[in-house]
């Protein structure tokens, strides 16, 4: 301590903090500081940032880290004694008020990335997969700080008037905070209700939001303002911590603006180049006002996967991750970034590295796609002969041609309440009619199944003007608000008739709970039928009538319900949350209760054998339809027709002709013996899908020319291969199966060739697979091995009796022999070497329907 | 010079098959009459008999794993290499075992 001739007092110390002097110190810190009339100032000496040690914010903000050389110096009346109650703060208290964060530190996650990416060494933060896809763009941060467009919060009134507001807003959010305390049980939860309170309440912020409506800013406008502020000093802190710190003060800030009632919730945001949209969550009309030929990915820190955006972004084919933490301080704005919701991460930054292996996997679902289409117009149909209707998902008009495209046997689902989101006033008959009617004339002889407008819940639209209801899914939507709405509900009716005229239009009716409900419905529909024939309009007489499945007093009411209705469509994302009391925004409950628990099972195998007893049709539209996880549970179930996202329908109809229904009925009956979701999930898991028809040797395994740069990228293309033919659906687990193989010891036996290996059942069917490079690699750095043809042989595990073994051993002893090896390096066509195979190996060969030879497009 | 061998690797689905197939044509080379026995994905196959080892001056085992039958050997001078040795460089067993 030392006395400076202006007589302020100052005190140099080292931070003894290893997570730095961040908020919960900070604000103890400047907690003492404010007891005193003196000021005081904090200064950190390594990057020479001063703050005002009464504001936590400027404190955090200086960001001190272990070790910083810091000077706290003290200027005014009480300097002698504030010094003094800083300095035993410093001494005696803040080396001891760390508390281990155990959580600031990456969650360590054991998911693994292809080898071929790992070599780039992508910038990666994983989360869970809501619409799978790639998407590359620039990021676009979507605040949840945002005014509504024109509204009073804009319009400032005097200065001296819009401080009060905000010092009311302070103290309101300060109360508010305070009465959490009472009751915040942990010493921690205190502790962080404490720094919330001290930066609600900061100095630093309250000088910002004063000098901004001084400058003529309304309150709500200099809160936006401030906290933009705020949340762009932390975010750049390279402090981790600190960083984190920009997402309190944006809680602080909304809170602040909540009280003044000028957020708003929902506001839109114009894209104008290819983008990655990066959100808190988003609101589904937020969705749809955004131009989508820029939206490319979608980035979501909240965790929901089933909620209605992300539903609608599945049906937009958006690629979207849902639960990725702190994505608004991983991702920069501006920044490139790249969403691989196949996988469930997001890459910051593209490298060339990471452009090069996306490039690959880009050529890889192109040529998968490519190969597909060829098989996909046809009917799905399992081994044993069953037939199951695949139909899809759809929300727009837009989403027809290329669910048909896809070779959907029809669509599913239509769901109309887009039609009347995101709009001032209602679609008028005609607007409805220029869509239904497309549908029905691309579905021709096809069912298209539309579903009438399911409004509520979540889905709010402000001409309906309903009212704000404490639990609105256990409240007014669906089939229940139609009798308040009669006009629109004829309306829509009458437009669904008039293109029951062109097409096999078909009508189903959401949140059906009881008869009486479908009886009022056949009475609107008679109604509507009556004005048309008054009109002298045509349409189908007798068009199908059906429900949606998701109340689960339906199951007690099938054999009534079948005399009123043609057929029943089970919307698996309502009936489960009904079915368990489990919100299924809610993580903690949603996983533990989710679609697969024997419970839910047994159920829908009760609703399903009622149905079909009363001879009526049944198909599924829910989530639990639309993963391929589920294929065997639904073939299992018997299911009529499965309703899945358009892009997901090829998946499907090759997985489906790969099963057999028996054992897709016995793999059911031993889920509704489990007891809870995670044995259902390992009985899935354990079943091998196994393709009878997918012979060893196929065009489509042989590459040559092939430009591989690298061992790990060899192994890509090989693996990527399966994936394109359709003899794997992982290819993680089969990378990972061929690379184990390699941790034993190279596979490389000099020629300049290898010869890698596994076995596993994530492939489909016993494979050799040959890949010959244009130039050589490395295929051992320890040895220098440099190959050129590189043969895989990739084994089923679970056969146990394994034919093809033998072949494998021949082919083993024939890579010996000197000639054999010359005529697989040098013959030209895959023809040929196919045909050379088979004779030396004896076997019979595939001749593919697509000759893919070509290397992949690398643009 | 009669000589017996195995080969065996951890996969058992293509080395232990290659260095087989190495093993008995180097040896033919060297003017060596050998009998292979495999034990891979298939299990044993070319099983060597009682008399096959009684006869044979020498075994070699080409392994990366443990050898089945090993007490079928007892008696017999074995020289146990690892199976990446049998397929690259087999000429160098051979002449270790000529002197």
């Amino acid at each position: 301590m030392s006395q400076t001739p202006n007589s302020s007092l100052q005190f140099a110390f080292d931070c003894p903090l290893p997570n730095g002097l961040h908020a919960r110190p900070a604000s103890q810190l400047s907690e003492i500081a404010r007891r005193f009339a003196s000021e005081c100032s904090l200064s950190n000496l390594r990057n020479n940032l001063a703050a005002n040690a009464k504001s936590v914010l400027g404190i955090i903000a200086a960001d001190i880290r272990h070790h910083d050389p810091c000077i706290l110096i003290v200027d005014g009346p009480d300097c002698e004694s504030a010094l003094a109650a800083l300095q035993k703060f410093v001494e005696q208290t803040l080396p001891h008020c760390d508390v281990p964060l155990a959580s600031v530190s990456q969650g360590g996650s054991k998911k693994a990335l292809p080898r071929s990416l790992q070599k780039a060494n992508p910038v990666v933060s994983w989360g869970s997969q809501v619409s799978r896809g790639i998407g590359m763009g620039k990021v676009v941060i979507l605040s949840r700080m945002t005014l509504p467009p024109a509204s009073d919060s804009l319009r400032a009134t005097h200065p001296h008037h819009e401080l009060d507001k905000i010092k009311a807003a302070v103290a309101g959010v300060r109360h508010r905070i305070s009465d959490r305390l009472k009751y915040a049980g942990t010493p921690v939860g205190t502790d962080i209700l404490q720094a919330d309170l001290a930066m609600a309440g900061d100095v630093a912020l309250m000088e910002k939001l004063a000098s901004e409506v001084s400058m003529g800013k309304s309150a709500a406008q200099a809160i936006v303002e401030t906290g933009q502020f705020f949340i762009n000093l932390l975010g750049n802190s390279d402090n981790e911590y600190v960083r984190q710190r920009s997402a309190d003060i944006e809680e602080i800030c909304l809170q602040l603006l909540d009280e003044i009632g000028g957020r708003n919730p929902a506001a839109s945001i114009k894209l104008s180049e290819p983008c990655v949209l990066v959100a808190e969550a988003i609101a589904p009309q937020q969705l749809l006002d955004l131009d989508r030929r820029f939206l490319k990915g979608l980035v979501l820190e909240h965790s929901g996967t089933t909620s209605h955006a992300a539903i609608l972004a599945r049906s937009l084919g958006i690629p979207t991750l849902a639960g990725v933490r702190n994505a608004r301080l991983f991702l920069t704005p501006g920044q490139e970034a790249l969403v691989d919701a196949n996988r469930g991460f997001a890459i910051a930054g593209i490298t060339p590295g990471v452009r090069r292996f996306y490039e690959r996997e880009q050529g890889a679902f192109r040529r998968r796609k490519q190969l597909w289409s060829l098989q996909s117009g046809k009917a799905a149909t399992t081994t044993d002969g069953q037939r199951i209707e695949v139909a899809a998902n759809v929300l727009s008009g837009d989403e027809l041609i290329p669910a048909f495209e896809n070779g959907a046997d029809g669509i599913g689902l239509f769901r109309t309440e887009m039609i009347f989101l995101s709009r001032e006033q209602a679609p008028s008959e005609e607007e409805q009619y220029a869509i239904y009617s497309e549908a029905a004339r691309r579905s021709g002889n096809r069912p298209a199944i539309i579903r009438t407008f399911d409004i509520g819940g979540d889905k709010k639209v402000p001409y309906l003007n309903l009212a704000k209801e404490e639990n609105p899914f256990l409240g007014w939507r669906g089939v229940r608000l139609y009798s308040d709405h009669q006009e629109f509900l004829q309306q829509q009716l009458q437009a669904l008739l008039r293109a029951s005229a062109e097409g096999n239009i078909q009508i189903m009716v959401p949140m059906v709970a009881s008869v009486d409900e479908i009886l009022q419905f056949k009475a609107a529909l008679a109604e509507a039928q009556q004005r048309l024939r008054e009109r002298g309009t045509s349409f189908q007489a007798n068009i199908k009538i059906g429900i949606m499945v998701e109340v689960p007093s339906v199951a007690f009411a099938v054999e009534q319900l079948c005399r009123e209705v043609d057929f029943f469509s089970i919307g698996t994302n309502d009936l489960v949350q009904y079915f368990f009391a489990a919100d299924r925004g809610n993580p903690k409950v949603s996983s533990r209760f989710g679609v697969r628990h024997p419970a839910f099972l047994r159920f829908l195998d009760q609703i399903v054998e009622q149905i079909h007893l009363s001879g009526k049709w049944v198909g599924m539209c829910g989530e639990m339809a639309g993963e391929l996880f589920n294929l065997p549970l639904l073939l299992g179930l018997g299911l009529d027709e499965i309703s899945v996202p358009a892009a997901e329908i090829p998946s499907f109809k090759q997985a489906i002709a790969k099963l057999d229904s028996e054992s897709c009925v016995k793999i059911l009956d031993h889920a509704l013996a489990c007891t809870c979701v995670r044995e259902v999930d390992e009985l899935l898991a354990s079943q091998s899908l196994q393709s009878p028809t997918q012979p060893l040797l196929s065009d489509h395994l042989i590459l040559l020319d092939n430009e591989s740069h690298s061992k790990e990228e060899v192994i890509q293309e090989m693996v990527n291969t399966f994936f394109i033919c359709g003899r794997t659906e992982n290819r993680q687990q089969l990378e990972d199966a061929i690379w184990a193989r390699e941790a034993m010891g190279s596979t490389g036996f000099g020629y300049g060739f290898a010869i890698p290996h596994c076995k596993t059942d994530v492939i489909t069917a016993n494979s050799i697979c040959v890949l010959r490079m244009k130039s050589p690699i490395e295929w051992d750095a320890a040895q220098g091995e440099q190959v050129s043809t590189v043969v895989l042989l990739a084994l089923r595990e679970s056969d146990k009796v394994n034919t093809h073994m033998q072949v494998f051993s021949v082919l083993a002893r024939k890579l010996m022999n000197n000639d054999f090896r010359q005529y697989l390096q040098t013959i030209q066509t895959v023809q040929q070497i196919i045909q050379y195979l088979s004779e030396q190996l004896g076997i019979p060969s595939e001749r593919g329907s697509l000759s893919i030879t070509a290397p992949p497009q690398l643009s | 010079m009669k000589i017996v061998a195995v080969t065996a690797c951890p996969t058992g689905i293509a080395h232990t098959y290659m260095a087989a197939a190495r093993l008995e044509k180097v040896a033919k080379n060297f003017g060596h009459e050998i009998k292979v026995e495999t034990q891979g994905a298939m299990g044993i196959e070319n099983k060597l008999t009682e008399s096959d080892i009684r006869q044979a001056q020498i075994a070699i085992f080409a392994v990366d794993i443990e050898v089945e039958g090993r007490e079928r050997f007892n008696g017999v001078k074995v020289i146990q290499v690892p199976l990446q040795e049998a397929l690259k460089s087999p000429e160098n067993i051979f002449s270790k075992i000529q002197r």
